[in-house]
This record gives structure tokens, C-alpha cells and sequence, in this order.
């Protein structure tokens, strides 16, 4: 079908190919006038050959009035000729309409679908994209904490009811590490009852010593009547194939916003008619939701308004000044590494203090959940009074933003990288765990009788401090702001005003718990599975607190690049905690006295050693999947993969931007050709009103040229005699 | 499921299924929301095609559309005469278009018609700033309109006769990553 575009009205202009064709050959001419509503129909076309079942569909997406589109559909209906196919028509019908409204039931089932939809009619884009990364995160944590329960979890349980225990004779040479055998983390059976609260919460006592930690799996490996099972490989490769999952996961959403992101190159070009043409939301309803777009709008053209008289100055400032805003610039960078520096040897400091101590009751408390209140006030401390300096860099808009997102990012992973390696030094006595309190065991067994679990433990008490501190804000802090600001109308609380959403903070905070719960998961078997119910908490309060107390935020937010961005940190947190499982699990020495691990001098070991009990086939398919005579070459393909994706990507970006040129090409072109046209037309009109006689005697073979095309393109005219000679 | 309704005949209905992206259900209860904006007006029985036309006025009044500083805009580009007087067909039209279903391409037919204050097929300075002073409530001193309409016609404006024709805007509206889900109202 060729569609004619709307403007194409004044002279019949060659066919252009349409955006939207079809095997439709029903032709739509626009009347010969401006009069652009008003299409016509040429129902001399030739009748159609068209596939059947694309009909319904593109009846929709013309764009006529629906009179009209009634009109064609009945004689679209008209024209069925025979009656089997009739019934073959009827049957497709049918179908397309059974997958529509199966696709609308399913809609119903994809998680928090409506209210996803609604939070972005009210607050738009960017809170919206928040929302999904929240479900998309609570979706992985939910499906990996399927899998640890399917293969370690229920094992395990299933095990010790039945009294299995490690069937395994020690054979390992205990030379001098007898003493580092003993683990007893069993409490006491007279508690008082405040205790049980603080080991629900610091996940000491009875919650050590139980499925929650690591510390609680056995070695079993069961083999009965043709079943086998081996414990702690089926927990080293869950670990495993948990970590490779969610990459999978991340690097596959990555993909999807990546592409969106290619093709309409990152959103920077051409900001203002794409603001002034999409800015706009129709779905917002309310007075108050309006005028605040309408605010949020003038905000956002003010703003890039203002970023390009910046540039102007900048452009145009004196050597000496540029020289001096440098300076500054490098100075005030400077003072935001020694903050970012005090922060990490305060959060050192405080691991170190409360790992040495040992204090029980409501201080000893206090003093466990050290680390973690140190990190949570160095996370909001110190981007505020980064915030503070930026104003001083005199930065662009945009630049300052991407700014604040990054020093943010290096802060919160980074300290988490610093808690890591405090606790690894303590474990490890530094690194030699030859000398000194390592001695016997390879790890600072007097303080540290099981390792694992204690790591576990930390990242246990990270995740609850989270959870618990997003909760007391809310109450705390967003809900009486509220209040104060809607019936007090002092100044202070007016300029105060209300809460605003900001994405990109709250975005950091998950994937700073992702990020714990990742290093975690190793230790803690469990973590998954708690996060689960911690991000669907988040979801509900964040929801409440968003209609409640929040308004729609005045600056706003490119979804699509930072959507993109987002999921580049949380992969960048990925690889953090995918380091830490390297790490443990091939360097440092299993706990002697727990886990599933500790007959083995590292917990890799537990792969060769069930290599080697396979079968002498699959082993010698592992061996050879090993050796350099497939890896090399197998290491080689991917690499040529990957240097023809990646000359197939800028190709494309080449022909996109190739295509673009030849639009602007043919645009000029039709101008230039209209014009022709007009001026032609003119001089024919001149030509054919002045008097014809002086002409003839003079130039007599020109001038059957114009009458010669005068008698077969305009009506003849009888009155005229058509052979002058 | 055997409810027996008697607003549309069935092939009314087909006929409504097929040309918009509508179910059937959601065809009678926009049907519902119609009759509503004109009680004496609107007919329930529409089995012969009645031809009742709601003026612009009451359905600019309609909830979804009341706040929309464009509403005037668009419901006048949906009318068969031009004037804002919907008949039903232009009504279940209008929210076709609108719904999430709507392909980018039909969207953006409709967003040009939309913006074209004059109706000259031409997005022009003059529909430019009446855009832009709708979008901004007019708060904008009048440099910074002039200043904002010169960019995007800069930018959008690709054979340089310094005003939009579709060409220019849908190559622009190709780039917009957020079209799709801010040119949606949902009913």
C-alpha cells in the first residue's frame, strides 16, 4: 500500500516509498486542493492480493477517519469470494483476536504491572524506571533463591533428618591442627529472653548454628543405592552458577537498553525539539500533577538554556581565568579524595574495633552494628558536602550531575571494598598466614573459629542495617516532614517543601544492597531469599511514601542513558563481589571445625577431587575441554566473534547516519525540483498569453514544439486550428 | 459469554474491533463514557448509526483530557469537520490512537496534525512558540521562547525552509526514545 503523506498536496509528487508498506495495493490519493482531511478514495485501484491475515491489522494504523475506515472495511468484507476461504479468513480472525486477549489476561500476571503503570502516569519516567530495576532485582533474588534452596538448601535438610553423617574417613594429616578443630557455637540453654532478640539480629547464638550460615552445612557426600550427592560440591557449584545467572540476567537487560540506546544516540542530540515535541506526558491527570510537569518543563528548558550560555562564557574566558578555574578545580577534587579517604579509614577503623571486642548485651550490639553505621553516615555525609563543593567547580548542569552520580558510586562500592579488606586482613593476619596467631590453623583461629559464618554474619547485619534504616527514614523523617509542610505555613517549611523522589540516590542504595548480598551469598546461603522479602518491603513503603509524602522531582532524569548507566554499576558491583568469591574460594584456608568444606585446603578442591571419581570418558572430555589444544582456539573464535559484532555495529551506526544525510538529500532535492516546476509552469502561462502571430513567420519549427505539447496536454481547443501550416 | 447487549449490532462491532485497538469490551464501555458526556445527546440504541456529534466543549471536560493544556488541539484534529465536534467513531478514534497499541508511525501522523496550530501541514514558528507557551504555562520571558524555538527548528529541521514539514518531524520523533509512552492517554 502506498500511503501518501499528508503534504504531499499541491503537485503530484513522485511516490515515495512508504514507511509502513504492505501487500495492500489500495491506493489513497489526497484531493487536489490544501484540503488535507479530506482523503479520497480511487476506487477504479485494481482489487487486492493481499495476505489475509494482515488486514485487521493494518486497517488500524491508517490514518484516516474511522467513517472511512468503516467504509473499507466493508468492502473488505464485501470482496470475499469464495466460501472456504471465508472460512480460512474467519479462522485467522479468530486467532488474532484469541492472542489478544490472551496477551491482555497476561498482562494481569506480570508482577506489579498496574501499579508500575500508574506511578509512572503520576511522577513520570524517571521514578517509574526506578520501580522497574526494584522489580527486575526482586525477580533475580527470588529466582536465585530457588536455586539455592533446590540444590544446597533442601539437601541439606533432607540429610540430616535422616541422620546421614560424613561418611567419609579422615584421612587428611592433621599434623599440629587438632586444636583448630573445635567449633561450638551451640547456645546455651538458659537465655534470657532480650538475648533471643539480639541474636535474631545479629545473627549470633542460635541463629548462627543454623541453616542461615555456612557454618551449619556438612560434608556429607551420600551414596546409596546407585544416588549420589555430594554436599560441598553442589555448594561451591551453586555458588557458582548463582553468580553466572545473574550476569546472564544483567548483561542480557544491559543489551535491551543498550540497543535502544544506540539507535537514538543516547538522547543528546537534538534535546530541545525532542523536549518541546515528547516532553510533554498526556497520560497526567490532576491540577497539581500538571502544573508541576509544566513547572518541571520550564525548569528543564531554563536549564539548557543556561548550560549553553555557560559554554559561551567558558569559550570566552581570559587565559589567566581559565588558568585559575583549573586550579580550583584540581584543589576541590583533592578535598573530595581526602573526605572520600577519611570515610574509608573511619569504616577501616570501626571493623577493626568491633571485630577485636567482644562485649555482650544491648553495647555489645551497638558495637557489632559499628561498621555498618559508619558506612550508612559516610554514604549520606559525604555526597552532601560533595554536593556542596560541585557548586563551588562551577561545572555545567549535566557535568555536575554525572559527577555527583560518580563520586557516589566510588564511594559506596569502594567502602564496601574496605570492610572486605579489613576483615581479610584480620582473617588472614595480613596476608602470612605463617606467622603469628595464623600459625597453626592458616587464619586467626582464636578470634575467628569460623571464618565463613563470621563474613556471613557481617553481610547479614549490613542487609538488616539497610532495611532498618530505609524503614526508620520513613517514619521518621518523610511522613512528619509532610505533615509539618501541609499545615504549617511558616517560611522555613515552604521553602523546606516537600519530599522529592530523587531517583539516582535510591537507585545506589539497591544496588549497594545487591552488591551485599552478592559478597554474601557464599556465606550465608540464605541472604538471597531475605532480600527478596527486604525489596519487596521496599517496594510497598517506597510506593506509599512516594504518593503520600513525595512530589514529582523539579529536575529531571534521561531514562533511557541512565537506565543504562544504573545496570553498568550494579554489573561493576557484580565484579566486585565475584573477586571476593575468587578469592575465598581458591586462597584462603577452610574453617577446620565447620561448613561443608573442611577436610579440603581450599574449597576449590572439592572439583578435582570429583573430577577424578567420574568416569574415565568424562574425564578425559574435561581433560581435553582443559588443554591448550581447545582453549586456544576456542579463546581465538570468540575473539573474531567479537571483532565482527563489533565492525557490524558501527556499520550500522554508519548507514544510520549515511540514511539520515540522503533524507536531508532528498528533501532539498524535492524543493529544488518543486520550484523548477513552478517556474516552468510560469513560463509556459507567459508563452501562452502573449499573441502568437509575430512568432510564426520567424521561427516556425520552435513553435510546433509548444503548440504540439498545448494539443496533447491541455484540453483541445476546438475554436484553434491545430495546423497552422 | 452470552450477554446479550444491544447498543451495537455484532458487525458494528467487528467493524469497530477491526479498525481500532480495542476489544470488545472495552469498545462498549468507552461507548458507556461517551453516552455519559451527553446524556440526552448520545443514544444508547446505536444499531442504525445515529449521527450525534458531542461539541468540543463537553468533552474537553472529560477527566483524562481536562488538564491537558493540548486538549483543544486534539480532539479539533480528530473531528471529521475540523471544529472539535466528535461523533463517536471519532471518539473511539481519538483513544485508539492514543492507547499504548498505536504503532509509532499512526502516533506521530496524529502528534503533527496535533502541533500544527494553522493547519498549513507546516509546523511553523508561529505553532512552535503556541506550543511551547501551552508546555510552560508562559512562563518563559519572550527572548527565551524566541531562543527555544530557533533551536529546535535548527535542530529538527533537515531542508532548511525553516519550518517542520512530517518529514522533519517524524525523523525526529524516530530519535525520541520517551514518544511511545508520553503521547498515550489511557481510558
Amino acid at each position: 500500500m502506498e500511503l501518501r503523506e499528508f503534504n504531499n498536496q499541491v503537485h503530484p509528487s513522485p511516490d515515495y516509498p512508504s514507511p509502513y508498506s504492505s501487500q495492500h495495493s489500495l491506493r489513497l490519493r489526497t484531493g487536489p486542493t490544501q484540503d488535507t482531511s479530506a482523503v479520497q478514495f480511487d476506487w477504479s485501484s485494481p482489487p487486492e492480493d493481499a495476505e489475509d491475515s494482515n488486514e485487521p491489522q493494518n486497517l488500524r494504523e491508517l490514518p484516516l477517519h474511522m467513517s472511512l475506515k468503516r467504509a473499507v472495511w466493508q468492502v473488505q468484507k464485501m470482496k470475499v469470494p469464495v466460501v472456504s476461504s471465508s472460512w480460512n479468513i474467519k479462522r485467522s480472525k479468530t486467532f488474532h483476536r484469541f492472542c489478544e486477549v490472551a496477551k491482555y489476561i497476561l498482562s494481569y500476571f506480570v508482577l506489579w504491572n498496574r501499579g508500575i503503570q500508574r506511578i509512572g502516569g503520576h511522577f513520570g519516567g524517571g521514578v517509574r524506571s526506578y520501580f522497574l530495576f526494584l522489580r527486575f532485582l526482586v525477580i533475580l533474588n527470588f529466582l536465585s533463591s530457588l536455586l539455592i534452596a533446590a540444590f544446597v538448601l533442601i539437601p541439606s535438610i533432607v540429610f540430616r533428618s535422616m541422620k546421614f553423617n560424613s561418611t567419609i574417613a579422615l584421612t587428611v594429616n592433621l599434623n599440629g591442627t587438632e586444636s583448630c578443630l573445635h567449633y561450638d557455637p551451640k547456645p546455651d540453654a538458659l537465655m534470657v529472653f532480650y538475648t533471643y532478640f539480639l541474636d535474631l539480629v545479629s545473627g549470633t547464638g542460635f541463629m548462627e548454628y543454623s541453616y542461615l550460615f555456612y557454618g551449619y552445612y556438612n560434608n556429607s557426600k551420600i551414596e546409596s543405592n546407585g544416588f549420589s550427592y555430594n554436599i560441598p560440591l553442589a555448594y561451591l557449584l551453586t555458588a557458582a552458577f548463582y553468580f553466572l545467572f545473574c550476569l546472564i540476567c544483567m548483561i542480557i537487560r544491559m543489551g535491551g537498553t543498550a540497543r535502544l540506546v544506540v539507535v537514538t544516540g543516547g538522547g543528546a542530540v537534538g534535546g530541545y525539539s525532542m523536549l518541546v515535541f515528547t516532553g510533554w506526558d498526556h497520560g497526567l491527570q490532576g491540577d497539581r500533577t500538571t502544573k508541576l510537569k509544566q513547572n518541571n518543563l520550564r525548569h528543564r528548558l531554563q536549564v539548557d538554556l543556561e548550560e549553553e550560555r555557560l559554554k559561551k562564557k567558558a569559550a570566552s574566558l581570559t587565559l589567566g581565568q581559565t588558568v585559575s578555574l583549573y586550579a580550583l578545580r584540581v584543589f576541590l577534587n583533592l578535598v573530595v579524595l581526602i573526605l572520600i579517604g577519611a570515610a574509608f579509614y573511619g569504616i577501616a577503623e570501626a571493623t577493626q574495633f568491633s571485630q577485636s571486642r567482644k562485649t555482650t548485651g544491648f553495647v555489645g550490639l551497638l558495637l557489632q552494628y559499628l561498621p555498618s553505621m559508619v558506612i550508612t553516615a559516610s554514604n549520606f555525609v559525604v555526597p552532601l558536602l560533595c554536593d556542596k563543593i560541585a557548586l563551588l567547580e562551577k561545572y555545567s548542569p549535566s557535568t555536575t550531575v554525572i559527577l555527583a552520580l560518580l563520586r557516589a558510586v566510588f564511594l559506596r562500592l569502594v567502602s564496601l571494598g574496605v570492610l572486605l579488606y579489613t576483615l581479610w586482613e584480620q582473617i588472614t593476619c595480613k596476608g602470612e598466614i605463617n606467622s603469628g596467631n595464623c600459625e597453626p590453623c592458616s587464619y586467626y583461629y582464636d578470634q575467628y573459629k569460623c571464618w565463613e559464618t563470621r563474613v556471613g554474619q557481617e553481610m547479614y547485619k549490613l542487609t538488616l542495617f539497610d532495611f532498618l534504616i530505609t524503614i526508620t527514614t520513613l517514619i521518621l523523617v518523610e511522613f512528619p516532614r509532610r505533615i509539618v509542610v501541609d499545615h504549617c505555613s511558616c517560611k522555613l517549611t515552604q521553602w523546606v517543601g516537600r519530599q522529592e523522589f530523587l531517583v539516582a540516590p535510591n537507585v545506589l542504595a539497591l544496588v549497594y544492597s545487591q552488591t551485599v548480598v552478592w559478597t554474601g551469598a557464599l556465606f550465608c546461603p540464605l541472604l538471597p531469599f531475605i532480600n527478596t522479602i527486604k525489596f519487596i518491603f521496599f517496594f510497598y513503603c517506597k510506593k506509599i511514601t512516594l504518593f503520600q509524602n513525595c512530589q514529582p522531582a523539579t529536575r529531571n532524569f534521561r531514562s533511557t542513558t541512565s537506565n543504562f548507566f544504573f545496570l553498568l554499576v550494579l554489573l561493576f558491583g557484580w565484579m566486585l563481589s565475584s573477586v571476593v568469591l575468587l578469592y575465598s574460594v581458591s586462597k584462603i584456608h577452610p574453617s577446620y571445625g565447620c561448613g561443608p568444606f573442611r577436610i579440603y585446603p581450599a574449597m576449590w578442591e572439592v572439583v578435582p577431587e570429583a573430577v577424578k571419581m567420574l568416569s574415565s570418558s568424562s574425564k578425559e572430555f574435561l581433560f581435553y575441554i582443559g588443554s591448550q589444544k581447545c582453549s586456544i582456539p576456542l579463546f581465538i573464535f570468540s575473539c573474531v566473534l567479537l571483532c565482527y559484532v563489533n565492525v557490524l555495529t558501527s556499520v550500522h551506526g554508519k548507514s544510520v547516519a549515511l540514511l539520515r544525510s540522503q533524507c536531508k538529500l532528498e528533501q532539498r532535492d524535492k524543493q529544488f525540483l518543486v520550484r523548477q516546476i513552478e517556474e516552468l509552469n510560469a513560463t509556459m502561462q507567459n508563452l501562452h498569453r502573449e499573441p502568437q502571430q509575430p512568432l510564426r513567420e520567424t521561427e516556425p519549427f520552435y513553435h510546433t514544439s509548444p503548440q504540439w505539447n498545448q494539443y496533447n496536454n491541455y484540453a483541445f481547443d476546438p475554436n484553434e486550428d491545430p495546423n497552422p501550416y | 459469554m452470552g450477554n446479550k447487549q444491544t447498543i451495537f449490532t455484532d458487525e458494528q462491532l467487528d467493524a469497530y474491533q477491526d479498525c481500532t485497538f480495542f476489544t470488545r469490551k472495552e469498545i462498549l464501555r468507552l461507548h458507556g463514557r461517551y453516552h455519559e458526556l451527553a446524556p440526552h445527546l448520545v443514544p444508547m440504541d446505536y444499531t442504525n448509526d445515529p449521527d450525534v456529534k458531542v461539541p468540543l466543549a463537553l468533552i474537553v471536560n472529560m477527566p483524562e483530557l481536562k488538564e491537558n493544556p493540548f486538549r483543544n488541539r486534539i480532539v479539533e484534529s480528530f473531528s471529521e469537520d475540523g471544529q472539535g465536534n466528535l461523533s463517536f467513531n471519532d471518539f473511539v478514534d481519538m483513544f485508539s490512537v492514543l492507547s499504548e497499541m498505536a504503532p509509532r508511525e499512526l502516533k506521530a501522523i496524529y502528534a503533527f496534525k496535533i502541533y500544527d496550530f494553522n493547519v498549513d501541514n507546516y509546523i511553523c514558528k508561529e505553532d512552535l512558540e503556541k506550543t511551547l507557551n501551552r508546555l510552560t504555562k508562559e512562563e518563559l520571558t519572550p527572548e527565551e521562547v524566541v531562543l527555544v524555538c530557533e533551536k529546535a527548528i535548527e535542530e529538527a529541521d533537515l531542508d532548511g525552509d525553516n519550518k517542520l514539514s512530517f518529514a522533519d518531524f517524524e525523523n525526529m520523533i524516530s530519535r525520541a526514545p520517551d514518544f511511545l509512552s508520553t503521547f498515550h492517554i489511557r481510558i
